[in-house]
């Protein structure tokens, strides 16, 4: 029935009591066929009503109107490196399809203000949900900027999912060792098609920040606030999405914003001290790709069976409660699965370096304060004093074991890249 | 005499209807309220390029502007959804039954499955920047005095926020409605107000669709020949449409050259320039929202109410009603039955003339507000009328005490027994000698007005004289 008919083509269709005619639209619904009537609208139209189908036109895609680009003398350059996620796609609207925009004529297409910022070379590396990224995705990204860092690049820009972006932004953080140009992860809690998307915002105020400043680190730059006035740089260790889907999803937890960039006048505005631009030479310290590490977090009712699956694993970051505890008591007759989880933990402990993180995410772990926390250091559980978010600590885990593997329970605590605050303001 | 043929006269009508429901996305109620606000935020709009590759023309007008939207809202009446900073929850279903019932009342075919789309608008009245919108009935009718009006589609979407002086209030955002739209197939200027009583008395027939201002409002495309097509919006009433359509037709007559545009209609009955006309390429998928299946057995589940028209000819029939007052009754929603089972003494028709006429007359002739009369003012006065210790004369005086804040005092009204009143009378006759009989019913009117029915009055001195 629907042979040789593509997304946007004209066609008629008709029903056992109707008649309609409408543009052929791309939907994954076995059961209806989609069309886009002539009033903008789409119907589903159950296939089993359907008599016939006959082509009208077929379609034909305009080309999108080509953008010259100019390099532009005392503009820097600035790569940007796409791995898919809301920022960098937009909706094909006679079609139905969501494709990623990732040349640079399309970007200059959707962000006219950029070319006057900055020259930007852009290409796709991957086009992915974020929680689909796996430390092959880090290296494979961070092999690319190594790349734009040859072709003198001035600065990275990398569009990203949202959702994992702060793992992303904290491996690149250690992998990228000596590194001298900055690294700016945005993303995008509205999608681009919509007149209210964050990405505009996010995108021009990060390419700003690398144009007119001399930092030079990884971070984060997306919305400050509800409002679209200021976005902030967080910095790449120390950042964690804190919503689901606000604007402002995105947190400096434990440490403090680097910067602040006003919109749309694009002020900035240094909030401490930041890394700067040096004659240094880039060094890629990768991930193991076959890694494994396991996230646990504690949890009432928790079973020991819940720890089995660890056996295998080379690390291990445990998400305590508090200042970094685990059901490990046995007080009373209901309690007696907790000596099973102490065992777990110390075999674990024995074979795998473990690692304390907090599931409050804010604030520092204390595990000197009560008996239990004691008692979790005394049989190998190391992190002790980190303020690291559990995401952090889970990368920094797997960089230690892909680099220094001698020497995990030694660093975990040395502050490596900014991930460690010692002094805690709030 | 305007030629409407000859002119090649198209028209078709828009009406958006809000419904009696919580918010269409959100779990809001649809309530709009002058709270002080104490959430705001501001928001900047980027036109986005359209199916064609260029940016829609409306869109790029307003982007033109480059503005900076500030949003105003209280926590009571919009939440994350409204912000644009959560997307939408499951659609309302109740919504959906209504727009349904509406489609069906319009004889439309329902969409097997709908889909939401996103409707671009940058004018900042959605945060979002676009408004959600389904289309749910196509192909339906009405029947009017002049042949069918096609109706060519009937959708379901969201409100947008209201405009107050340089920001926007969210309690109106995401409001449920329903959007009817006709064929070019009004045929003259009263043609239109026609269709638009019609398929505003269908509305009104589910009971459950907002009443009041501003809850429904009525869009009106025309065109002549050679001339483009011009959207006026913002009617005040129906029954400024006729004045309104002939204006715009002078106005394209006088035209050398038109454009496709939206224009307002003023109190005057003249249009003025809001925006240009919107182009098509404004539409896409919502793609937040699964479209939804109308099966078979869901549309069985629709009951469908008897139009406000039906069951007005059944109340003139059933209690020898005029049209007019059987009309009324229904328009004001009053249970006519009910009051009759309770005050079987008193007649029918002056019940509904009560009901109805009496409170528009304490308006205009005492200019009393007569929205304070309770249900236990009349239930007070009804009961004293059927038991006929007052006489039908004494109802607008004791409705005027309950109106202006006094107590219902019947006691100046207890009706006179026949001695004397009798009595009374001849006293009256013999003091005015030689009167004619309307001179003496005057001066029996002033002692007696409320306290006796004129009537009896009447044969009373008819006797005496």
């Amino acid at each position: 029935m629907l042979k040789n008919i593509l997304p946007g083509d004209l066609i008629e269709v008709t029903t056992l009591d109707n008649k309609f005619l409408g543009k052929y639209f791309a939907s994954p619904d076995k059961n209806h066929l989609v069309l886009k009537l002539d009033s903008g609208y789409n119907i589903g139209i159950k296939k089993n009503k359907i008599k016939g189908v006959k082509m009208v036109k077929k379609f034909n895609k305009k080309p999108v109107p080509k953008v010259k680009l100019d390099i532009k003398k005392g503009l820097k350059n600035v790569s940007i490196l796409h791995t898919g996620g809301t920022i960098s796609s937009a909706v094909d609207y006679s079609t139905g399809g969501v494709n990623p925009h990732f040349t640079p004529e399309e970007l200059i297409a959707m962000f006219p203000e950029i070319k006057e910022i900055a020259n930007i070379r852009s290409r796709l590396v991957r086009n992915m949900a974020s929680d689909d990224m796996r430390f092959a995705h880090y290296n494979i990204l961070a092999k690319e900027i190594e790349k734009e860092v040859k072709k003198a690049t001035q600065g990275i820009i990398i569009t990203h999912g949202t959702d994992t972006m702060h793992y992303t932004a904290a491996a690149l953080s250690f992998i990228l060792e000596d590194l001298n140009v900055p690294v700016i992860l945005i993303g995008a809690q509205r999608s681009s098609d919509r007149g209210s998307s964050d990405a505009a915002m996010n995108f021009i105020c990060a390419t700003t920040f690398i144009a007119k400043t001399d930092f030079c680190d990884v971070a984060i730059c997306m919305h400050k606030s509800e409002n679209d006035d200021f976005c902030v740089i967080i910095p790449g260790t120390k950042a964690r999405k804190m919503h689901t889907s606000r604007r402002d999803a995105f947190k400096v937890v434990n440490s403090s914003n680097i910067a602040e960039i006003s919109y749309p006048d694009c002020k900035i505005n240094f909030l401490g001290k930041h890394k700067k631009v040096e004659d240094r030479k880039l060094k890629l310290k990768l991930l193991k790709e076959n890694l494994k590490i396991g996230l646990v977090k504690a949890h009432p009712q928790m079973f020991a069976e819940e720890l089995n699956v660890y056996e295998k694993f080379n690390g291990l970051v445990l998400e305590g409660t508090g200042l970094g505890h685990f059901p490990i008591n046995k007080i009373d007759e209901f309690t007696s699965e907790h000596s099973k989880i102490f065992n777990k933990i110390k075999t674990l402990a024995n074979k795998m370096p473990v690692v304390m993180s907090p599931q409050t995410i804010f604030g520092r772990l204390q595990m000197n304060v009560y008996s239990p926390g004691r008692l979790i250091q005394e049989i190998g559980v190391i992190g002790n004093y980190s303020d690291m978010t559990p995401e952090t600590t889970f990368i920094k885990l797997a960089w230690l074991l892909s680099n220094h593997p001698k020497e995990v329970k030694e660093m975990m605590l040395e502050n490596l890249r900014g991930e460690l605050t010692k002094r805690l303001l709030e | 005499m305007i030629d409407y043929k000859k002119l090649g006269f198209k028209c078709g009508l828009e009406f958006h209807q809000q419904l009696e429901t919580h918010k269409l996305f959100c779990n809001c109620p649809s309530i709009v309220h002058d709270d002080n606000p104490s959430i705001n935020f501001k928001r900047k709009l980027r036109a986005v390029a359209g199916e064609t590759g260029e940016v829609d023309l409306a869109a790029a007008f307003e982007q033109n502007k480059d503005k900076v939207f500030t949003y105003e809202s209280c926590p009571t009446s919009s939440c994350m959804v409204e912000f644009d900073e959560e997307p939408p929850h499951e659609v309302n279903s109740e919504a959906l039954d209504i727009v349904l019932e509406v489609a069906l009342l319009l004889n439309c075919k329902i969409v097997d499955q709908i889909h939401f789309m996103r409707k671009t608008v940058v004018d900042g009245s959605n945060v979002s920047g676009f408004q959600r919108t389904a289309m749910v009935g196509i192909d339906g009718f009405v029947e009017t005095s002049k042949g069918k009006v096609k109706i060519s589609s009937v959708c379901l979407e969201e409100e947008a926020a209201k405009k107050v002086e340089d920001h926007y209030r969210l309690d109106r955002l995401g409001v449920a409605l329903v959007e009817i739209a006709t064929d070019p197939d009004i045929k003259d200027a009263d043609h239109a107000k026609e269709a638009a009583s019609i398929i505003g008395m269908i509305l009104r027939s589910t009971g459950k669709v907002k009443r009041g201002i501003g809850t429904i409002r009525q869009d009106v495309n025309v065109s002549i020949k050679g001339k483009e097509r011009v959207e006026v919006k913002g009617f005040q009433d129906l029954r400024s449409i006729p004045v309104v359509i002939d204006n715009e037709i002078m106005r394209q007559q006088s035209l050398s050259k038109s454009v496709p545009e939206v224009r307002k209609a003023e109190p005057d009955g003249s249009t003025t320039f809001l925006r240009p006309m919107p182009g098509a390429a404004r539409m896409y998928p919502e793609t937040d929202i699964v479209p939804i299946e109308i099966t078979d057995s869901k549309l069985k589940t629709i009951k469908l109410p008897e139009l406000l028209t039906e069951k007005a000819i059944k109340l003139e029939k059933k209690f020898n009603l005029n049209a007019d007052l059987a009309k009324e009754l229904i328009k004001e929603d009053i249970d006519i039955e009910s009051y009759v089972k309770q005050f079987s003494k008193i007649d029918v028709k002056l019940l509904a003339t009560i009901l109805t006429a009496y409170p528009k007359d304490l308006k205009s002739r005492l200019n009393l507000d007569s929205s304070k009369l309770t249900k236990e003012h009349y239930f007070e006065i009804f009961t004293l009328l059927n038991k006929g210790e007052i006489s039908k004369e004494a109802v607008i005086e004791l409705m005027a005490d309950a109106a202006s804040g006094k107590k219902i005092d019947a006691s100046r009204f207890k009706n006179v027994s026949e001695d004397s009143l009798k009595k009374e009378l001849e006293k009256i006759v013999a003091k005015n000698k030689g009167a004619s009989l309307n001179a003496l019913m005057g001066e029996a009117m002033k002692h007696f007005r409320g306290k006796a029915d004129g009537q009896r009055i009447m044969e009373i001195l008819k006797t005496l004289i």
